[in-house]
């Protein structure tokens, strides 16, 4: 151990101090000194260059790039800017072409003098009458199906039909098809140098009417508030902001779940199969461009209410068992009844027939005598109250045993209604085709909406976790909603809704599985600092004679510098 | 108004089912519950639930007795037949004979699942099955999840379908045992949502938890399967049971005073006749069957009237029946009507609809017992052997019966981990003269099917078709090896041991028409566990040689070596070298002073 002994000393150093009494090293040889320096030198260069990167390499987290700009872009809505131009053809069998033409640009002209939001606005469209009308009149349900064809949606077929002996234009619209039919005297019709008839008038009111809850929900979508239109009243605002907080949010496919609950052993069964197709099968039928549906049933005896519910109170004035309006929340007991949700992918929408005790029946709700609500986002309950019978052995009444397809009517017809308002179907107007296609630009803008925010949501994740990972499928996924965006704003551009809601369906798809994306959030299982514990004895050891080293031959190279300089 | 005008759409066609309600004329509900005094102060109480749902309301998701839940299961997972089992505790054969339903309706302990799944092709089928356990494990609160690809097998012969299938449907029969999931409450109470009456009324209101897993020995079952008529209509069964052996004494403590103590020394009954017999030793008597008990204080609770839902007509209204000999009083109340069968031993009782029913047997002595059928085989499983590396299993089957033999399957799934070496199969057997004889297995073995493990990935699979000579004792061993696990994959309590799934036993008997199923325990695995701080003192120990090795080195190349005098020379310049110098002379000094005070 005596041989060995640092080189604190640089060789001149030494060279110069003699001491007196002990005879000192000779000067070091430049060649040990350049050995030395190449022996350290080498020693960093592996930690450098072989090192360093694989400890960089093996520990870093994968993050795919991702178009940050293009996603903040959507969710800001500087991306696209949702149109919906709604082509309305206009059926005129038996009136000159000349007069027509002028019919549809004075009408035209009025519709957009009055139109307060952009974003909605109606196209006339001249068309050859009969053919188009037949044509709309016999498949329209099938019509919202061409998707990706070039032509926009036909939203509407205005047929002008003139009848002797009318005062002034009347209009009748179809509630099966997607027409609208106005009879007008003869005399009404406006002639080419006149630049104002009622005529025109008379459809353009129609049309506002027709279409001013579907802009107004539209512009409520958009924009969060009906703000921006003076037609809208403050009560259809409302109702419209009701009815969005109420909606299902959009699938491809629901699972409509229909359950008899009653407390005690009776009705154990109902006619349900024939009330599905009697009630719920028509709708779902209707629907069926929109979204697909599955239906499952169940009977559930007793089903009590829970311990915490508030329990229904007589009221001796009417002879009735009341709930409060406040109770309902607790009314279905989720703990107990078997209400989990069908299995495979898609939303389940839930309707409870709820059949009281005898004891307590009959059963309402308190402030209104109404006997069914809705629980929004989730389903209905309709209380049936079924007429009780007194000829059990036991004494006291009890329900019946069976339920006919008769006493289900009333249940059921409150179901397809509420089923109607769950899906986020407008109220008007009052033709169904005309509702549903509706309902396709109203979610086809929410899609568009909702998927854009994802994106800007998952762009602001990954800028402010800068330690989770971002696998490739992530990125795949975003490059997929962001074309699927793109084209979803220009098939709106071009009318083409159902085509639009195709687009905005895949990409609200894909945002979502890039958002949720499983791998994204991971956890450090090792925390750093535990890895360092485990580490440090080998790196203690080892990094400080490398330090040192490094150190010293830094001091050496800086002495010779300055020596150098010095003389 | 809006629904109103749907009903005119003209393209929508109403389609008007001929439905009737003679379609839930298949559909039907029946429960019953046998209980049975067994010796040693036991009673056996076996529950039975059976409904029938027709094919077609099954097909179109229109659920009335079988639990919707369960049913999208199935059709999600395209599973035809069902079998589920949560079971603990042992049946004691010895004393309480054969099992109830010939052991078709109950599993090895924890949990085991089998299943035919409708699928085009082996991988198919196990996602399939994957997608069910994965759901079951849901609906019953159990770890189902964990029945991955090394606890699943696909059994040949041990298992036939018990349901009429469709020749179109390509079944494949997969099964997974979890041995070591403890079955408890929270299986209990989902398995009682899916019965109609859900534990309100009828014979399922005596569940509780406390006693049912308080029991010597139970078995839950779920089966479902499809049923067909000889005109083919069909209908999907579901059958649920419940079989506990209680300890009349044990269930009869009281709620509010749970935990044993030791019998008073005047209450313990003695055998007087034995010589050391005196204050302080005492031979115990074995327990008699004439015990005073009744439902309330067994259960806890009374039986709660019928569920509503039994069909009124021929027996099922019977749901109550009790096997003690006639001449044994039974007092029942009031509504109920009894009815004493041929046999000499079983009573059954028609129950009141909606009044709560009890049932008490006081206590009486009797001379004549139930007779109990002696066990058509008895087998025992067991590990032997000693050391973490090697060891044995042993099978003891004993055939009691002195004139004909027993054939029967042997089934046993063993964890990839456990490497059976199939060669060391050897057999002994031992006749009625007590005499044994090493007889080469392929006497005794008439078929084997082997499909050996894959590490991480299957377990072992073998079944044997054995045959047993008429009164002796066949011994089958092999020799076996434990493997050493990663270091992830063990469990947090690794020195417990790893459960090894219990061997179903399935005997071929033409006299019965249905197989008889016996299932061993299961048993425990020592595996060599290592010290689970290991990786840390190697990752310590490794950094530390690296670390020396290092720095040996690279001292070596980077230092300046010089002679000793050389070395004091360079020394007394450093810093350290003045500082040791200054500490040398202020010693010197130091001792100086000392000296001179001498």
């Amino acid at each position: 151990m005596a041989t060995k002994i640092g080189d604190q000393e640089s060789p001149q150093a030494s060279a110069s101090h003699q001491p007196s009494v002990k005879r000192a090293p000779p000067p070091e040889t430049p060649a040990a000194i350049q050995t030395r320096f190449r022996v350290i030198a080498a020693f960093w260069a592996v930690i450098i260059f072989l090192g360093f990167p694989i400890w960089w390499k093996t520990t870093s987290i994968y993050r795919a790039s991702l178009p940050i700009e293009e996603m903040v872009d959507w969710a800001d809505g500087k991306a696209c800017r949702p149109v919906f131009p709604l082509e309305i053809h206009l059926a005129t069998p038996s009136m000159q072409s000349l007069e027509a033409q002028h019919l549809l640009r004075t009408t035209q002209h009025a519709l957009d003098d009055l139109n307060e939001f952009a974003a909605h606005h109606l196209r006339l469209k001249l068309s050859n009458g009969s053919t188009t009308a037949t044509h709309n009149g016999e498949d329209s349900p099938e019509s919202f199906k061409y998707l990706a064809e070039e032509t926009a949606d036909t939203a509407l077929t205005v047929r002008l039909l003139p009848q002797e002996g009318l005062v002034g234009p009347r209009s009748e619209l179809q509630t099966a098809t997607t027409q609208l039919d106005i009879f007008y005297p003869p005399n009404q019709v406006p002639v080419p140098s006149s630049s104002n008839s009622p005529l025109s008038a008379f459809i353009t009111a129609e049309l506002q009417r027709l279409y001013s809850e579907e802009k107004a929900t539209i512009a409520y979508i958009l924009s969060g508030n009906t703000a921006g239109l003076d037609s809208t009243s403050p009560q259809l605002a409302e109702e419209i902001d009701r009815r969005l907080r109420r909606s299902i949010k959009y699938a491809e496919t629901y699972h409509l779940s229909f359950s008899l609950f009653t407390p005690g052993s009776e009705p154990s069964s109902w006619d349900i199969e024939a009330a599905v197709n009697e009630y719920v099968s028509p709708l779902l039928q209707a629907l069926s461009p929109i979204s697909n549906f599955t239906i499952d049933t169940q009977v559930q005896l007793y089903a009590n209410f829970a311990p915490t519910a508030p329990k229904p109170e007589y009221d001796e004035s009417e002879a009735v068992w009341t709930l409060k309006k406040e109770g309902l929340s607790a009314f279905v007991n989720a703990a107990e009844w078997p209400l989990n949700p069908s299995i495979g992918s898609g939303p389940t929408i839930n309707f409870i027939l709820y059949i009281p005790d005898p004891s307590q029946s009959p059963l309402f709700v308190k402030e209104n005598r109404a006997s069914s609500w809705m629980v929004p986002q989730w389903g209905g309950v309709f209380i049936l109250n079924p007429p009780l019978s007194h000829t059990d052995k036991q004494g006291g009444p009890s329900n019946p045993t069976h339920l006919s397809q008769d006493s289900l009517g009333p249940a059921f017809m409150t179901f397809s209604h509420q089923l109607l308002t769950l899906l986020g179907t407008p109220s008007t107007p009052t033709s169904l085709p005309l509702r549903l296609q509706t309902s396709i630009r109203i979610r086809a803008a929410s899609l568009l909406l909702s998927a854009s925010s994802t994106m800007g949501s998952l762009a602001r994740l990954t800028k402010s976790l800068p330690s989770i990972p971002i696998p490739a499928t992530v990125a795949t996924s975003v490059s997929t909603t962001l074309s699927h965006l793109s084209s979803s704003c220009a098939h709106l551009r071009e009318g083409r809704f159902s085509a639009a809601l195709a687009s905005a369906r895949v990409a609200e798809t894909e945002a979502e599985r890039s958002f949720f994306e499983k791998s994204m959030v991971g956890q450090v299982y090792f925390p750093d600092e535990h890895k360092v514990a485990v580490y440090l004895p080998l790196l203690g050891p080892i990094g400080v004679p490398l330090v040192v080293g490094l150190l010293k031959e830094l001091k050496r190279i800086a002495g010779r510098r300055k020596a150098k300089g010095a003389p | 108004m809006t629904v109103l005008s749907l009903f005119s759409l003209p393209l929508v066609t109403l389609i008007l089912s001929l439905w009737s309600s003679s379609a839930f004329a298949s559909s039907d509900y029946h429960e019953h519950l046998l209980l049975h005094p067994l010796p040693q102060s036991s009673l056996l109480a076996s529950f039975n639930f059976r409904s029938n749902t027709s094919k077609q309301s099954f097909d179109q998701q229109h659920f009335r007795y079988l639990p919707r839940a369960l049913g999208q299961i199935l059709q999600h997972a395209h599973t035809k037949e069902l079998h589920l089992r949560f079971t603990t505790g042992r049946w004691d054969a010895e004393s309480w004979g054969p099992r109830p339903w010939n052991g078709s309706k109950e599993g090895g302990t924890g949990v085991e699942l089998w299943a035919w799944i409708d699928a085009r092709g082996d991988e198919e089928a196990f996602a399939k099955w994957i997608t069910l356990t994965q759901s079951l494990s849901g609906l019953f609160c159990a770890s189902l999840n964990f029945v991955d690809s090394t606890r699943t097998t696909r059994p040949v012969v041990s298992f036939e379908p018990a349901g009429d299938h469709s020749a179109a449907d390509q079944l494949h029969l997969l099964h997974g045992t979890l041995p070591g999931e403890v079955v408890c409450t929270e299986n209990l109470t989902p398995f009682l949502k899916l019965l109609p009456c859900k534990g309100k009324a009828g014979i399922s209101s005596l569940f509780d938890g406390h006693k049912l897993f308080d029991a010597a020995w139970q078995s839950m079952s779920v089966d479902i399967r499809p049923v067909c008529s000889a005109d083919g209509e069909c209908v999907v069964q579901i059958e649920q049971t419940v079989d506990m052996v209680l300890d009349i004494d044990r269930s009869k403590r009281s709620r509010s005073n749970p935990i044993p103590r030791p019998v008073p020394n005047e209450q313990l009954v003695c055998d007087t006749s034995k010589p050391y017999n005196s204050d302080d030793t005492c031979y115990p008597l074995e327990k008699t069957n004439d015990k005073a008990w009744s439902l309330t204080e067994i259960f806890g609770r009374s039986l709660n009237g019928v569920c509503p839902l039994t069909d009124f007509d021929g027996s099922s209204d019977q749901s109550v029946c009790l096997r003690v000999p006639h001449e044994r009083g039974v007092f029942i109340s009031e509504e109920a009507d009894e009815i004493k069968k041929d046999d000499g031993f079983t009573r059954c009782f028609k129950l009141a609809p909606s009044a709560p029913f009890d049932l008490s047997i006081p206590q009486q002595p009797v001379n004549t017992e139930v007779p109990l059928d002696e066990p058509v085989l008895h087998a025992e499983r067991t590990i032997v052997g000693h050391g973490q590396e090697r060891g044995g299993m042993r099978i003891i089957f004993g055939n009691p019966c002195n004139t004909s033999a027993v054939d029967f399957i042997y089934f046993e799934s063993l964890p990839w981990f456990l490497r059976p070496y199939i060669h060391t199969l050897h057999a002994t057997i031992t006749g009625h003269d007590g005499v044994l004889r090493e007889v080469p297995a392929s006497e005794i073995v008439k078929e084997t099917y082997y499909r050996p493990a894959i590490d991480r990935e299957r377990g072992t699979q073998l079944e044997l078709a054995l045959s047993v000579p008429a009164a002796s004792t066949v011994t089958l061993t092999y020799d076996f090896e434990k493997a050493i696990l990663r270091y992830t994959e063990y469990p947090p309590d690794a020195n417990r041991g790893f459960n090894v799934a219990p061997a179903v036993i399935r005997i071929l008997d033409t006299a019965h028409n249905a197989p008889i199923y016996i299932r061993s325990t299961s048993l425990l695995l020592q595996l060599p566990t290592p010290d689970f701080s290991m990786p840390y003192n190697v990752i310590i120990l490794t950094s530390t040689v690296i670390a020396l090795a290092f720095g040996t080195i690279f001292n070596i190349l980077v230092r300046r070596i010089v002679t000793l005098d050389e070395a004091a020379a360079l020394g007394a310049q450093t810093l350290k070298g003045r500082v040791l110098g200054k500490f040398v002379a202020l010693r010197d000094r130091l001792r100086g002073k000392d000296t001179k005070v001498e």
